[in-house]
C-alpha cells in the first residue's frame, strides 16, 4: 500500500513536470529574480520592504489599486449575472432562439481584444452609433460611456461573456437530466431545482469561472489602456507607465508583485475551496 | 454517443489541419528574388507613428536599396506607445547573453538613446565612421552624447480650426485665456502617450521656470519644486478641457478630434499636422502656427547597436540618410525638418517651412521628461 | 375571469420579456461589430447622420500592406502549434492533479496561476536573455514557447476541474471489467471530459493568439504575429482604416469560429447524455 502510494506520487509528479518546467524557466525564475530585486535597497544592504512602503505611500497608486479591484469586482459580477442565466438557457432550451443565442454569444471570443476595444469605442463614444441613435430619438443628454471606468467595465463584459458561458455550460452539460427531472417530479420549482441541485453540482466550474475571470480582468492591460480614462488607471496600465514612461523599473516590478499577490489570494481561495469539497466528497 | 462525439472532434481537427495547410501553402507576400551575391538584409526598427512607417517603407528604404542593391531591408514598426521598451529589453538581453542582435538600425528619440547608454548598447558615431555626420549641427549630436544621429526634426505647434477661431492665440498666456473662454474646445494628449501633450505640459512648466535648466544632462529632482505653479495652472484648466478633462491616447487621437471638429485648438506635431492636412484627413480650415514662447521640438535620431550583425550595412544606411537625397524625402514625404543643417537644403524648401520651422524650446532630458509625465499624472490627472 | 386570463398573460409576459432580453443581448454583442463594419465602408461619417457616405477607397489603401499577410500566416501557424503542445503536456498533468496524490499538489496547482497572474512586463529582459542563450530568439520555436506560457493556466485548471467532476465509479467499473489504465482513460474518461477540454483548448488558442508583448521581443524581425501589428494598424490610422484592418484581422479567427461553432453547438444539442 505504501509502495503504491509512492508510485502514485512519482507518477503524479512526472505527469506534472513538463508544464512545470515551461512555467519554471519562463515565468517563475524571472519572477523570483524580479521579486528579489524589489527587496534589495538601492544603496545595497540587507533585504527591506522599503520599495513596497514607498509604492503604497503614493496616494495615486493606492487609488489605482482600489480602482482596479473595484472595476474587477463589478465586471466579474456583471459577467456572472449575465452568463449564468444564458448558460442555463442554452443548456435547457432547444428552441430556435436558443440556437441563435448559441451562435451569437461566442462571437466576442473570436474577436481579438484590441479590435474589441476599438469596436466598443466606435459604438459607445459620444457621436458614436449609440449616441447618434439616441440623438435621432430626441435624447440630447448622453452619458460618458467610454474613456472611464464604465467603458472598461462594458468592454470587459463584452469580451468575457463567452468565456464564462462556455465554462459554466461545460459544467452544466455534465449534470444528469434525470436528477433534474427527479427534482421536478417531487414538485420542486425551477428556482428550487436551481438552488438545491444545479448550483451545488456546478460549483467547481462556477468557481473556476469566477477565479479566472477575476484574474483576467484584474491583470488586463489592453482594455483599460484603450478604453479607460487618464486617472485613476488600472494597475496593468500603471505599471506599464512606470516602466516605459516614468523609467522606474523597480517601482514597476514592485507594483507587479503587489498585483500578483492580490491575484494569488483569489487563486488560493479557489484551490483551497475545491480541495475542501473534494475531501468532503471523499 | 461516444463515437459520434469522436467524429465531431475529428471534424474539428480536420478543419484546423486544413487551416494549417492553407496557411503554409499561401506564399509569403514578400517575394524572395534571386540576387547574384546573397544580399545582406538590414533590419530597421522604427518607433514613430504610422506616417513615419510609411516614410521608411515607401520612400527611404526603396530609395536606399535602389542605390545600394547589395542590401535588402526589413522594416519592423513598433507598437503604439510602448513597443520600444521591448526592443530595449531585447538589446539588453542580447548583450547579457553575448549574442549579436538583429536590430541593425533603430530610429528612436534621444531619451531612449540615453537609457541604453549605461548598458553600452550603441556605436559612438564620428565623422570617420559616418562621413555625412559633419553636416549635422554639433549641438544636435551633443544631445545624444554622440550615440545617435538626428535625421529628421519636428516641433510641436498649435493646430486651430480657422472656421471657428478667427484670431488664434499668439502667446502661451493668450492660449490659456482662450481655453478658459471656450470650455470643451481644447485638449492635449496624455503626456504618457505622445510628445504633443508633453509639449503643452512643458510649456506650462517653462512659463514659470527656465527651459534650458532641464535640457542638459544634469538632473536634480529638487529642481522640480519650481514646477508647482504649472501643476496648479494645468489643474485649473482641467474643467475647460474637452469632455471636462479628457486627454486622448496619442498624437493621432488628438488630430482626429481636431479633424472631427470636436475641438478647435490643440497642440500637434508640425510634421504630423502638415501631413494630415496634405492627405485631407483634417478639414482645409485647420491651420498651424507657433506660439511664443515656442512649444518644444526635437529630433528623431537613428542609433546603431554596437553588436549588430550587419554594422557595416547599418553605417552605410545611416550615412545615406544624411545625404540631400534622403533628407529631401523626409521633407517631401512627412514635412519634417532636415537633420542636417538648413544651409544644406535648397532655398525653396527653406521658404516653404518659414512659418512653422521657427526656433523651438528644448526638450527636457530623459529623466526630467519621465518625472514630468509621472507628476502630471499625480498632480493634474488624478488631481492631487 | 382574471383567474383564467392570468396564466395566459403571465406566459405572454414571460415570452415578451424573454424576447426583449434576447434582443438587448444581441444588440450589445453585435452593435460594436456592426458599427465597425459600417465604418469600414465609410468615406465620411459625420454626426448626426445614421449612415455614412459609402466608399471603398480605404480598402485599396489597406490591401497594399504586405506585412499583414505574413503576420496572419505566422499567427495561424504558431497559435495552433502552441495549443496542441499545451494540450499534450497539460492534459496528463491535469489528470494527475485531479486523480493522483503527490507531494505539494495544491501548491503546484496554484503555481500555474503565476503564468497569467504575474505581470510579465518587467520580466522580458530575463526571458529574452534565456531565449538568446538557447538560440531561440527570432525563431518559430521561440514564438510558440512564449505563447505556450499563456495557455498553461487554461489547459491545466479547466481540465483539472473537468476530470474532478467525473464520477470515479465509471472509471472503476471499466477497470473492474479488465480495461487497463490507459484504455480506461482514452475510452471512458477522455470522451466524458471532452467538452471541458474543448473549452480549455479554445481559451488556450485565444490566449496564444492574442499574445503581443512577448512576441514583439522574441519574434522580431522575421516572426511577427498579428496582434503585434494590430496596435499600430487599428489605432494609428484614421477610423475607417482602423475598421478595415479590424475586419481583416478578425477574419482568421472568425473562420476558426465556423469550425468551432459546429462542435460547440452540437455539444450543447447533444447535452442529454447520462453519466
Amino acid at each position: 500500500m505504501r509502495g503504491a502510494g509512492l508510485r502514485q506520487g512519482a507518477l503524479g509528479l512526472a505527469l506534472v513536470l513538463p508544464p512545470l518546467l515551461v512555467l519554471g524557466f519562463l515565468v517563475a525564475l524571472p519572477a523570483v529574480t524580479a521579486v528579489l530585486a524589489t527587496l534589495t535597497p538601492d544603496g545595497g544592504g540587507g533585504p527591506t520592504l522599503a520599495n513596497y512602503a514607498r509604492v503604497l505611500a503614493a496616494r495615486t497608486l493606492r487609488a489605482d489599486i482600489v480602482f482596479t479591484i473595484g472595476i474587477t469586482l463589478v465586471s466579474v459580477a456583471v459577467v456572472f449575472a449575465l452568463s449564468y442565466p444564458l448558460a442555463l438557457y442554452l443548456r435547457f432550451s432547444r428552441g430556435r432562439a436558443a440556437r441563435i443565442l448559441g451562435v451569437l454569444f461566442v462571437v466576442p471570443l473570436f474577436v481579438p481584444v484590441v479590435i474589441a476595444s476599438f469596436a466598443m469605442i466606435t459604438f459607445l463614444v459620444n457621436h458614436g452609433l449609440v449616441s447618434t441613435l439616441l440623438y435621432r430619438a430626441g435624447v440630447r443628454a448622453f452619458p460618458r460611456l467610454v474613456y472611464n471606468g464604465t467603458g472598461i467595465m462594458l468592454t470587459q463584459v463584452w469580451v468575457n461573456i463567452p468565456f464564462a458561458v462556455l465554462i459554466l455550460g461545460a459544467g452544466l452539460q455534465a449534470i444528469d437530466d434525470a436528477l433534474i427531472d427527479g427534482a421536478r417530479d417531487v414538485g420542486a420549482g425551477p428556482l428550487r431545482t436551481f438552488l438545491s441541485i444545479i448550483l451545488p453540482l456546478n460549483a467547481v466550474p462556477t468557481m473556476i469561472a469566477l477565479t479566472l475571470l477575476f484574474i483576467g480582468v484584474f491583470g488586463s492591460f489592453t482594455i483599460p489602456y484603450l478604453v479607460g480614462g487618464n486617472a485613476p488607471a488600472m494597475l496593468g496600465v500603471t505599471m506599464t507607465n512606470y516602466l516605459t514612461q516614468y523609467l522606474r523599473r523597480t517601482e514597476a516590478v514592485t507594483i507587479a508583485v503587489l498585483a500578483f499577490l492580490i491575484a494569488s489570494v483569489v487563486g488560493a481561495v479557489y484551490v483551497a475551496s475545491v480541495s475542501r469539497r473534494e475531501r468532503g466528497a471523499a | 454517443m461516444v463515437v459520434r462525439r469522436h467524429s465531431r472532434m475529428r471534424g474539428l481537427v480536420t478543419g484546423l489541419l486544413a487551416l494549417l495547410v492553407a496557411a503554409v501553402l499561401v506564399p509569403a507576400s514578400v517575394p524572395r528574388g534571386a540576387g547574384a551575391a546573397a544580399p545582406v538584409t538590414l533590419n530597421v526598427y522604427i518607433n514613430g507613428d504610422t506616417n513615419i512607417f510609411d516614410l521608411w517603407s515607401k520612400s527611404l528604404l526603396p530609395a536606399f536599396t535602389k542605390r545600394y542593391p547589395q542590401y535588402r531591408t526589413n522594416m519592423v514598426g513598433l507598437m503604439h506607445g510602448n513597443g520600444w521598451q521591448g526592443v530595449l529589453d531585447k538589446l539588453v538581453a542580447a548583450k547579457r547573453a553575448s549574442r549579436t542582435t538583429d536590430v541593425d538600425l533603430w530610429e528612436t528619440d534621444p531619451s531612449i538613446v540615453q537609457q541604453g547608454m549605461a548598458d553600452g548598447l550603441w556605436v559612438k558615431l564620428t565623422d570617420k565612421l559616418v562621413a555625412n555626420l559633419g553636416k549635422v549641427p554639433a549641438d544636435k549630436i551633443a544631445a545624444t552624447n554622440g550615440f545617435g544621429a538626428p535625421y529628421r526634426g519636428s516641433s510641436v505647434v498649435i493646430g486651430y480650426n480657422s472656421q471657428f477661431v478667427k484670431t488664434p492665440p499668439k502667446t502661451f498666456d493668450n492660449l490659456v485665456a482662450w481655453i478658459k473662454a471656450n470650455p470643451g474646445k481644447f485638449t492635449y494628449c496624455d503626456p504618457n502617450t505622445g510628445g504633443s501633450g508633453q509639449a503643452f505640459v512643458a510649456a506650462a512648466i517653462y512659463r514659470y521656470a527656465t527651459a534650458e535648466k532641464y535640457a542638459g544632462n544634469a538632473y536634480d529632482p529638487k529642481e522640480e519644486s519650481a514646477w508647482e505653479p504649472a501643476w496648479k495652472l494645468l489643474r485649473d484648466l482641467q474643467p475647460a478641457m474637452y469632455n471636462k478633462g479628457f486627454h486622448p491616447n496619442g498624437n493621432v487621437a488628438v488630430l482626429q478630434l481636431l479633424g472631427q471638429q470636436n475641438i478647435w485648438i490643440a497642440p500637434v506635431w508640425s510634421d504630423m499636422g502638415l501631413d494630415f492636412s496634405k492627405r485631407g484627413l483634417v478639414p482645409k480650415t485647420v491651420k498651424f502656427e507657433q506660439i511664443s514662447p515656442p512649444l518644444f521640438g526635437g529630433d528623431s535620431t537613428v542609433t546603431l547597436p554596437s553588436f549588430s550583425a550587419h554594422l557595416e550595412g547599418a553605417l552605410t544606411l545611416l550615412n545615406w540618410l544624411l545625404t540631400p537625397e534622403a533628407q529631401q524625402l523626409v521633407i517631401s514625404q512627412v514635412s519634417g525638418y532636415p537633420g542636417v543643417d538648413w544651409k544644406y537644403m535648397p532655398a525653396a524648401v527653406r521658404k516653404q517651412f518659414a512659418d512653422v520651422a521657427k526656433p523651438y524650446s528644448p526638450l527636457p532630458n530623459a529623466k526630467y521628461l519621465a518625472d514630468l509625465k509621472l507628476l502630471w499624472h499625480d498632480r493634474v490627472a488624478a488631481g492631487q | 375571469m382574471s383567474g383564467v386570463l392570468w396564466p395566459w398573460a403571465a406566459a405572454a409576459f414571460r415570452r415578451a420579456a424573454g424576447a426583449a432580453a434576447l434582443l438587448a443581448l444581441a444588440s450589445f454583442i453585435l452593435g460594436p461589430l456592426l458599427t465597425l463594419l459600417v465604418w469600414a465602408f465609410a468615406g465620411t461619417w459625420l454626426f448626426p447622420n445614421l449612415l455614412p457616405e459609402f466608399s471603398l477607397r480605404w480598402w485599396a489603401f489597406v490591401l497594399g500592406n504586405a506585412d499583414v499577410g505574413k503576420a496572419i500566416r505566422m499567427s495561424l501557424l504558431s497559435a495552433p502549434t502552441a495549443t496542441l503542445i499545451s494540450a499534450v503536456i497539460c492534459i496528463p498533468a491535469a489528470y494527475a492533479f485531479a486523480r493522483l496524490e503527490f507531494p505539494a499538489k495544491r501548491a503546484l496547482l496554484l503555481s500555474f496561476l503565476s503564468a497569467n497572474a504575474f505581470p510579465k512586463i518587467g520580466l522580458y529582459v530575463s526571458i529574452a536573455t534565456l531565449l538568446y542563450r538557447l538560440d531561440l530568439m527570432d525563431t518559430f520555436t521561440g514564438v510558440v514557447l512564449i505563447q505556450l506560457v499563456n495557455t498553461l493556466l487554461f489547459m491545466i485548471w479547466i481540465p483539472t476541474g473537468t476530470f474532478r467532476g467525473i464520477n470515479r465509479n465509471l472509471e472503476e467499473a471499466a477497470r473492474d471489467a479488465g480495461a487497463g489504465p490507459l484504455r480506461t482513460f482514452f475510452q471512458i474518461t477522455l470522451p466524458i471530459a471532452l467538452p471541458g477540454i474543448m473549452v480549455a483548448g479554445l481559451f488556450a488558442f485565444i490566449a496564444a493568439f492574442d499574445e503581443a508583448q512577448g512576441t514583439l521581443i522574441v519574434g522580431t524581425p522575421n516572426h511577427m504575429t498579428m496582434p503585434v501589428l494590430m496596435y499600430n494598424l487599428v489605432l494609428s490610422y484614421p477610423q475607417p482604416v482602423g475598421a478595415v484592418f479590424s475586419i481583416l484581422l478578425s477574419l482568421p479567427s472568425l473562420v476558426l469560429l465556423l469550425f468551432a461553432q459546429r462542435y460547440l453547438r452540437a455539444g450543447y444539442l447533444a447535452a442529454g447524455y447520462s453519466l
